[in-house]
Order: structure tokens, then sequence, then C-alpha cells
């Protein structure tokens, strides 16, 4: 039997593009075991990121806004 | 204490001002911004369950800040005077939301007669949509387990912050907390 018919190799390649998947599947799926509800939470916090365009957004809602009397960063950071 | 924020405060009218306003130097406030963004949009995110009102929401609640700082006494810490504007503004955007649709949260007597193991670990094996899971194991809770959750996880918090912010004793807090991790395990499980 030739292994190198068409069929065989594109049976071939599809069987490794199989595997592969089914690899990074695996990884994908790596299972985890928390010890508590809080450390569920914090783990999927961690996993939250905010959206970078708050940060953009506000940037630009405080250059609108009046200037505070006194600068709060300075009451805030004691300065 | 400082007075809660209520967000539905008005806001007082800008000052008329002759020159452009000044914008707030970049380096603090993205510090501020980048300590405790992550937390106050984690709240808001698993407490509306919406990712576009929970962005809104902590656009508002930084802004809210900015705005009454002057309020801030530094009776608590800062992560705690920002929950608790969010805390307040989530409530608002839920009670808007709730009189245009009728929901049920979940029933705490019902959840508390169920026994759930939580001695166990929580084992996730399906990473990708844990996030999903999380949120619908938190909308199966009552308001109030939900919210205790979400704040006791932020270790920078203690019971007796917690007990502020919820305005009830720390022992309340510990009781709730027995019953919401138990409610949680139970919810999880069914959703695995």
């Amino acid at each position: 039997m030739n292994p190198d018919t068409p069929k065989q190799r594109l049976q071939h390649r599809q069987l490794e593009e199989q595997t592969a998947e089914q690899q990074q599947t695996t990884g994908q799926q790596a299972g985890l075991a928390f010890d508590s509800v809080e450390e569920l939470l914090r783990y999927d916090n961690l996993q939250t990121a905010p959206p970078p365009a708050i940060a953009e957004r506000l940037r630009i809602s405080l250059e609108q806004e009046p200037k505070p009397k006194r600068s709060w960063w300075h009451r805030l950071f004691g300065k | 204490m400082p007075a809660p924020v209520k967000y539905d405060d008005p806001v007082s009218a800008p000052e008329m001002a002759t020159t452009p306003p000044a914008a707030p130097a970049p380096g603090p406030w993205q510090a501020l911004y980048e300590q405790h963004s992550r937390y106050v949009y984690y709240l808001a995110l698993r407490t509306v369950g919406d990712p576009a009102l929970a962005e809104d929401i902590t656009h508002d609640v930084f802004l809210k800040a900015y705005r009454h700082l002057d309020q801030f006494r530094g009776q608590s810490g800062l992560r705690t005077w920002l929950y608790r504007i969010t805390i307040n503004h989530c409530q608002n955007v839920q009670r808007a939301w709730q009189k245009r649709n009728i929901i049920s949260t979940g029933d705490p007597q019902a959840l508390d007669a169920v026994a759930a193991n939580t001695d166990s670990p929580l084992r996730v094996l399906e990473i990708k949509e844990l996030g999903q899971r999380i949120q619908k194991t938190l909308e199966a809770l009552p308001d109030e387990y939900r919210l205790l959750l979400l704040l006791v996880a932020d270790e920078n918090l203690s019971y007796q912050e917690i007990a502020t912010l919820t305005e009830q004793s720390s022992d309340a807090v510990r009781g709730k907390l027995h019953r919401a991790r138990r409610a949680f395990v139970l919810e999880f499980q069914k959703n695995s």
C-alpha cells in the first residue's frame, strides 16, 4: 500500500491538525481547583481587565471638568 | 465614615470660567485609576452583568470621585469610598432596569435550605467559559449575597469595612457570607 496517495496524505494532514487542535484545547481546559469562592473570584478578577477605552473616556471627561479649587491629587497624596 | 455619595445627587453646575478649564495632571489620576479601576470595573461587571454598562459605571464612578473628592474624609480607604460610589451607582442602574423588567433574584431561604459542600475545592475544567459561569452563578444569588462575595474577594477590605459598606454589623456579614458561599457553591456546581 502506498502511503503517499493524495487521499492518505490528506488523511494524515487532517489527523495532525486534529491532534494539534486537541492539544490546544487541552491546554485551554487545564483544570483548576479553587479552595474557596473568594479565591475563584480573585482569579476571575485578574482575568477581567477594564477595557482601555474607559481610561480614554475618563481623560476626555476630566479635561472638560472645571479645575478644583485645591488640587485633588495634592489633597489625596498630601503634597 | 464619609457621607455616602448618592449617584443621583445633583451635580453642581460648572463655574463660569473665562479661561478654558485646566485638565488635571495625568500622572496622579492615572495612578489612582490604575490602582483601583480593575476592582471598580469588576464589581460593576459582576453586579450588573453587562460589560458595556460596567464600562459606563466605571467611567462615571471615577468622574464622580473626582467631582466629590472634597467629601472624602480619609476615614475609610479610598478603595472603600470608590466601592461606595460604585454600589450606589449599580443600585440606581439596577433599579432603573427593574422598573422596565420584572426579574426574580434568588430566594435566600430556599438557598439556605439546601446543603452544599463548601469544604471541597471548586473544580473548573473549562476556563474559557469561566467568567460566564461565574456571572450566571452570581446572578442566581440574592443581591446581598452577591455583593458580599464580591467585596470579600477583595483582600484589601476588612470585615469591618464590608460591614460599613453594606450597613450592617461585622457579625451579620460573617453569618451571611457563610450562607452566601454555600449558595454560590451550590449554584456553581449546578452550572457545571
